[in-house]
């Protein structure tokens, strides 16, 4: 469980988070979506006790992070791949880590091994790509076994392959009960791994809400060789017909069920009926106008 | 705090940075070496009138001088590469304490830079000993090591407190770049400034320079160096301490109240 409450961050006069209020629950997936200097890694930073909030506060599992004695066995993070010093290698870099948080040489193998580095652990990271950097966060953030998740953007640079590794592991984690907080800018990804978002712009909430509101099935589209009729009968059901630019209906009001009853009853042939929702990808720019964060 | 050295230890022993400060001092001791060879060759060419004219700097001393800024560096880089590739935020994640973190960096670089220090003097010493053997040449202490193991000592405290200045600086300043000039600066620069200084301030400033305060603390003085020696060895000492202690409490609110 993590609680933001009324956080607000100023860097000298730019307010990079304005009394934001959100919380993120345990048993799934939280995907934490904005623009670019929404506010987002900031949030992320004060979660983590890096920066110091203006005001407002931010708490995991009911605790500041910084009086964590052992944080990394409640909270596993991951903020920068990039942000390891190329001389070591993955058993070195895990292994200063878990020494200070009192984790065990075993549970440092078994996640090199886990996150498919086994062959790589006495290499130096300087070599590395950025997506072997990425499966090391991710070791790093699961090093302690936490029961609470913050990755930024963990399937930058990740292959196919990597980003249904990521996507898998998360949902599995989440499904285990622990909190998983997700920022990515991949709103095809975000879909298929996220249960429930948190949209933010210009540092002020937008949006928290269940991924299966925003992607809602919005209307019904019909193709029929008697659209005109289809279109009076369904009109006279109760939906709202508008005619689409390829020949088809748009229907709302009506499921396709429905609509599919009707259209027997009424003896009229039916070529398509196919629930659209909108993408995560439309709704999230409708929602942060545009997609221009300032 | 156990912890947190022994994670800070893991991470020096596997920097790079670590390998070459120490390869360098291995270069210095062979360079004394060298030195105390090439002395012997020129006392050896004078006629035994004139072998009393030929002085040669404590060659003790001199790899004491060059090992002081070779670990200062070494305390720079074991905090400025985490700012230069950001891993500070991952150790900050890691070990939430800063002021713990500081510690813990200030107790792991204190202790190689004095046992590293401690071994370059050591090796030089036993070096020179081999080579000069009983060839009594001017500058070179020909006393059993118990009677110089004070100065020796005091040395690689001295060692141990330019690593972290070297620390402290690059707390303070984020950057290997910077922190390195300043220490170049207290390093070499400000002695010779402070030599040209008119008397009777050029001794009274020098006496308290980090460069001239190891003699002064074992109480030999500083024959050949550029600093005065007007403090008692307590005082020496306290001086010492207080090089360390300004900065570390600077770098230590610092690091509190900034964001990581």
């Amino acid at each position: 469980m993590i609680e933001v409450r009324e956080l607000t961050k100023r860097f000298g006069r730019t307010v990079a988070v304005d009394g934001l209020t959100f919380h993120v629950k345990p048993g799934r997936v939280t995907g934490f979506l904005g623009p670019n200097g929404a506010g987002k890694s900031t949030t992320m930073r004060v979660v983590l006790g890096l920066d110091r909030p203006s005001s407002g506060e931010a708490l995991v599992g009911g605790r500041r992070y910084d009086r964590m004695r052992h944080p990394m066995r409640e909270v596993g993070a991951l903020l920068d791949a990039g942000a390891v010093q190329g001389g070591r290698t993955p058993l070195a870099h895990l292994s200063w880590m878990a020494r200070a948080n009192r984790i065990g040489r075993d549970r440092v193998v078994s996640m090199i091994e886990q996150v498919g580095l086994a062959g790589v652990a006495r290499k130096r990271v300087a070599g590395f790509s950025l997506g072997m950097r990425q499966r090391l966060g991710i070791a790093a953030a699961l090093l302690g076994d936490p029961a609470v998740l913050l990755l930024d953007e963990p399937v930058n640079g990740l292959d196919p392959d990597g980003v249904r590794w990521i996507r898998e592991l998360l949902r599995g984690l989440a499904a285990e009960g622990r909190t998983v907080l997700l920022s990515s800018h991949l709103m095809s990804e975000m879909e298929l791994t996220a249960d429930h978002l948190v949209i933010i712009g210009r540092g002020r909430l937008i949006a928290d809400t269940p991924m299966r509101e925003l992607t809602a099935v919005r209307d019904v589209l019909v193709r029929s060789s008697r659209a005109d009729d289809l279109a009076a009968a369904l009109s006279a059901a109760g939906g709202t017909v508008a005619a689409e630019d390829g020949g088809g209906l748009s229907v709302r009001g009506l499921d396709p069920k429905e609509i599919g009853e009707l259209a027997a009853r009424h003896a009229i042939p039916l070529h398509e009926v196919t629930p659209r929702g909108a993408s995560l990808e439309e709704t999230y720019m409708r929602l942060t106008g545009g997609g221009a964060g300032r | 705090m156990i912890d947190a050295l022994a994670a800070e230890w893991l991470k020096l022993r596997t920097l790079r940075s670590t390998c070459v400060v120490l390869g360098v001092i291995g270069v210095v001791v062979a360079l004394m070496a060298l030195l105390a060879w090439y002395a012997v060759r020129l006392w050896e060419g004078l006629p035994p009138g004139q072998r009393d004219r030929l002085e040669v700097s404590s060659l003790p001393e001199l790899a004491n001088w060059l090992a002081s800024l070779s670990l200062a560096v070494l305390g720079v880089l074991a905090c400025s590469g985490e700012y230069a590739t950001g891993m500070i935020r991952t150790t900050f994640t890691v070990l939430p304490s800063r002021g713990r973190v500081l510690a813990a960096k200030a107790g792991v670089v204190a202790v190689v830079a004095f046992c590293t220090g401690l071994a370059a003097v050591l090796a030089t010493w036993a070096a020179g000993r081999l080579i000069i053997g009983d060839r009594v040449i001017r500058g070179q202490s020909a006393e059993a090591l118990s009677r110089q193991m004070p100065l020796f000592l005091a040395l690689s405290l001295s060692v141990a407190m330019f690593a972290l200045l070297g620390l402290c600086l690059a707390v303070i300043t984020r950057s290997a770049v910077a922190a390195i000039a300043a220490l170049v600066a207290v390093w070499y620069v400000l002695p010779i400034i402070v030599n040209n200084v008119p008397a009777p301030w050029n001794e009274r400033i020098g006496s308290v320079l980090p460069g001239a305060l190891a003699g002064q603390l074992a109480g030999t003085g500083n024959p050949q160096s550029l600093g005065g020696e007007l403090l008692s060895p307590l005082a020496a000492l306290a001086v010492m301490v207080a090089w360390v202690a300004v900065p570390y409490a600077l770098a230590a609110v610092l690091l509190a109240r900034r964001d990581a």
